[in-house]
């Protein structure tokens, strides 16, 4: 039986176990990078956006009528001898599969994989009817034996080594089982997995696609099991979501070119079976099978006519949210979602568990953005996620109290600077007259030193911007820097590095002084209104119309701006020209540089330091800058050297690093050995936040310490004179 | 694509799924492969069901071949004879050359346990059927569908799992290996 944590306190305890697994690391982390390789080698030559917005468009086709495909799917079937159920809770479907098990004179099943099932906890529901099913997946069949969940939805048992599989087949077959011999248990599988075919009265499969033109059922497998599942036994219940319904095969096609490469890096899965109506069955009535397919709905139908959420139906079961994403990596899916793991898990956990069962895990995540880049239908997973947070708190109507006063704050810009302002005088004593507190007080526990944090700066950007940005007597272009709280009130220096670039460049910069907090932290926390209020305070202060684009130091301020400012302001009558254009005028540094600036080698000291590189979150995948901070480091004649997992996130993730700092701390660790590894003296990166991350990390560690420094510091520091 | 493209294209693709793809010029040819395969992997009985149904004089000289080398030639209620089934023998209906796949329509049973519970599978590919993606083979595939029941399966590959420790492995529940052969010319 899965359970799952209910409070954040027993979850933490769980994932700290989790990353006690030193196999389960080191598999998850191997799995990532081969799974990053072939992924990309499957989709060569292949237009990956225009197919991912094709099957998008596909599903949102379908998605508002499914009942209708139903209907259509019903008909066709039924001509054809099947007999179509629809089921709206998950214990009437597993009630309407024992009933047909019962009418049947069925003693035994055989099984090929199904979420669905899954879902429906249909083995349990089925073993107290008193039927004996076997799971025929060797993944599914290992973790049926061990009684556990799958802890992935493409590869159910990646988190058992090879010895615990060969230990449970010891037990099961009673003969030794060499672990080094994976062929030979694989072999045993097939053996005992043969005479349970042979034996079944019933074969239970879920489906991939179930096309309603022709009433036919789509199924993809590697192994072969759901072929022999719906060809011995001469029954056949096929149990499906709702959400599989499509109109043609056409989109099932298209989905099909997609699903196997993203979800394993397979051009194709060994055995694609298209089956439509009862075919041929020696021992069934009248030498057919017996078929029916129950359709289950469990919230799908709710889900289908929600404006935001029902993105979630199009999600195919690729899997590959899971394989990118960093937490996954340390924790494995048995603490990474409730039945169906992973980002797609996280909010499916909500809508088909319950509440409870989402209320801890749902906050576990670092809004990287990964497994968006990765989703083959196009759903904007990190999104969701922060919205079903938002549903929870406000159904639970118990907000934490730095939700509350973080809204408080942030709604009010004069108190918010005034409170930073202040933060300078309590950090004081702690700094020890440095820049960075490497003590924390008493009141963070023990789990969140794995870093130092910096101390406010003594004179805020805003202080002193007049003094340091002159006016230019006819510049080229007329720039207003976003400077987000962390250049403003932490890292004023790296604007100054900003300011030698582009007065070289004959660039006035300009501050408008009204902005505030981009608004992601309130984003983060679920507090929507709060980021709502905060953005259109910038937008009041910033009026792109007065400037040829508006740059940030700060990828995620920049990509919140870009992205969600639409989302925020969609019900604002006035505003949306306005959004829209400064979405179009937002930059990062580094493409400002290269791309508008077209900065020149021979403005810089080829000083050929050796620098590795960190790709923030918001900056690759957020703002899809990838190219140009790598060739600006070359411009400005530094040896750029890469690192393993450049573009995984360093751990920070706003204040996911002080709900989950034991996760943060190892995702840190990571990013820093990799780094370490490349034996570069100093670590670049994009985004203040990840500045405040990694160089609190690095401040932590023994001698011979990489310096962090913002893209803007360093590439200053090479102007020529 | 020419054919010739679309050939090669299938050799090429079947390699990342280990399928072994040979060219035969008859079908006599491909008869002397399956016979010779399965004497050299110590089988006695080969199952080729799909035959028998279209082609009656093909299936006699394949029989004839058969008995001349000492190998069992079965075609129907193949249910009595799982456990006993070496190589199934079959001839696709289509070939897909981006993923190396070949397409069987097999609402017969006899054909499906022949497919799925042989030790290898040896199938006919006639080249004049390959086509360069499954997109292509829309129109076909639907037809099928159309005239229910059937069981349209789509075969890249021996079957396989990568479940213990991701380790890559042939051979879990169906054929451990597939071998394509190419027909070309005018008997296809």
């Amino acid at each position: 039986m899965i359970t799952t944590p209910h409070s954040v306190k027993e979850y933490r305890g769980q994932l700290k176990k989790a990353l006690e697994n030193e196999f389960l690391g080191t598999t998850l982390d191997n799995f990532a990078t081969a799974y990053k390789t072939s992924r990309a080698k499957a989709f060569e030559g292949i237009d990956l956006e225009g197919l991912i917005q094709e099957i998008a468009a596909g599903k949102d086709a379908s998605i508002p009528c499914l009942e209708e495909l139903f209907a259509l799917f019903k008909v066709r079937a039924e001509a054809a001898g099947v007999t179509v159920h629809a089921a709206h809770t998950a214990t009437e479907a597993n009630e309407i599969i024992s009933s047909i098990a019962r009418a049947n004179g069925v003693r035994k099943i055989v099984k090929g994989k199904s979420m669905t099932a899954e879902e429906t906890f249909l083995n349990t529901h089925l073993e107290k009817a008193g039927y004996q099913i076997t799971e025929t997946d060797l993944g599914e069949w290992i973790i049926q034996l061990r009684h556990e969940g799958p802890s992935h939805m493409v590869m159910p048992a990646i988190h058992l080594s090879r010895k615990q599989v060969a230990e449970l087949f010891t037990r099961v077959t009673g003969e030794h089982q060499d672990p080094d011999d994976i062929d030979g248990m694989v072999k045993v599988a097939r053996r005992e997995l043969r005479q349970a075919y042979l034996e079944a009265d019933m074969g239970i499969t879920g489906a991939n696609f179930a096309i309603a033109e022709t009433g036919t059922l789509g199924l993809v497998t590697n192994e072969g099991n759901g072929r022999l599942v719906t060809t011995l036994p001469r029954v056949h219940v096929a149990l499906v979501g709702f959400d599989k319904l499509i109109c043609d095969l056409k989109s099932a096609l298209r989905i099909l070119r997609a699903l196997p490469r993203n979800a394993t890096g397979q051009a194709i899965s060994t055995y694609v079976t298209w089956i439509t109506g009862a075919n041929e069955c020696a021992p069934g009535p009248d030498g057919r099978k017996e078929m029916h397919v129950v359709f289950l709905d469990n919230g799908r139908l709710a889900l289908a006519k929600d404006p935001v959420f029902s993105q979630t139906l199009r999600c195919i079961r690729c899997g590959a949210c899971a394989n990118v994403c960093p937490i996954y990596k340390l924790v494995g899916g048995h603490n990474y979602g409730h039945v169906y793991i992973g980002a797609i898990g996280l909010i499916l956990t909500y809508f088909y568990h319950g509440r409870e069962n989402a209320r801890a895990i749902i906050k576990n995540c670092l809004n990287c953005q990964a497994c968006k880049s990765v989703c083959p239908t196009g759903i904007d997973l990190p999104h969701l996620i922060k919205e079903v947070y938002r549903a929870v708190l406000e159904v639970e109507g118990k907000k934490p109290v730095k939700n509350v006063l973080l809204s408080r704050v942030l709604k009010d810009r004069r108190l918010f600077h005034f409170l930073l302002r202040r933060a300078r005088l309590a950090q004081k004593p702690l700094a020890g007259g440095g820049d960075l507190i490497r003590h924390l007080p008493l009141f963070f526990s023990k789990e969140h030193r794995f870093r130092s944090l910096p101390v406010v700066a003594k004179n805020p950007l805003r202080d002193i911007w007049e003094h340091i940005n002159p006016r230019l007597p006819k510049p080229r272009y007329r720039v207003a820097l976003f400077g987000g709280c962390l250049v403003d009130f932490v890292y004023p220096e790296q604007a100054e590095a900003l300011l030698k670039l582009t007065r070289e460049h004959d660039v006035q910069l300009e501050y408008p002084m009204q902005q505030t907090c981009c608004g992601l932290p309130a984003k983060m926390m679920g507090e929507n209104e709060t980021a709502r209020e905060v953005a259109v305070q910038n937008l009041k202060a910033i009026d792109p119309a007065n400037y040829d684009w508006v740059l940030t130091l700060c990828a995620s301020c920049g990509s919140h701006m870009k992205e969600n400012y639409a989302k925020l302001l969609a019900d604002e009558a006035d505003l949306p020209v306005k959004v829209q254009q400064l979405r179009d005028k937002i930059i990062d540094f580094s493409s400002f540089m290269q791309n508008v600036l077209k900065v020149a080698p021979e403005k810089f000291v080829e000083s050929h330091k050796k620098v590795a590189y960190h790709s923030p979150c918001h900056l690759c995948r957020g703002l899809h800058v990838t190219k140009e901070p790598r060739d600006l480091m070359k411009t400005a004649g530094l040896d750029y050297v890469p690192a393993k997992d450049e573009e995984v996130c360093c751990g920070f993730g706003g204040s996911f690093s002080i709900d989950f700092p034991e996760l943060s701390a190892e995702l840190l660790k990571r990013k820093l050995d990799n780094v370490e590894a490349t034996g570069a003296g100093v670590l670049v990166t994009d985004c203040p936040g990840c500045v405040l991350q990694l160089r609190g990390g690095m401040d932590k560690r023994a001698a011979g310490k990489v310096k962090v420094k913002h893209i803007a510091d360093v590439v200053a520091e090479n102007l020529k004179r | 694509m020419p054919k010739q493209d679309l050939k090669e294209m299938m050799k090429e693709k079947a390699q990342a799924v280990q399928s072994v793809v040979s060219e035969v010029g008859s079908i006599e040819e491909a008869f002397r492969y399956a016979i010779d395969i399965t004497r050299k992997q110590g089988g006695t009985v080969l199952a080729a069901p799909g035959l028998g149904r279209q082609d009656a004089s093909a299936f006699a000289a394949f029989r004839a071949l058969c008995e001349q080398n000492g190998v069992a030639l079965v075609k129907e209620s193949l249910r009595a004879e799982i456990g006993k089934l070496h190589t199934g023998f079959t001839v696709a209906d289509y070939g897909i050359a981006e993923t190396a796949t070949i397409v069987q329509e097999s609402s017969c049973e006899d054909l499906r346990i022949a497919t799925m519970l042989s030790e290898i599978h040896v199938a006919v590919l006639p080249a004049a059927r390959i086509k360069p993606n499954a997109m292509a083979l829309e129109n076909e595939l639907k037809g099928e569908m159309k005239s229910a029941p059937s069981y349209l399966a789509f075969i890249s590959g021996a079957s396989r799992t990568a479940d213990i420790e991701r380790e890559l492995t042939i051979g879990v529940h169906g054929p451990q290996e597939l071998h394509i052969l190419i027909l070309d010319g005018d008997q296809a």
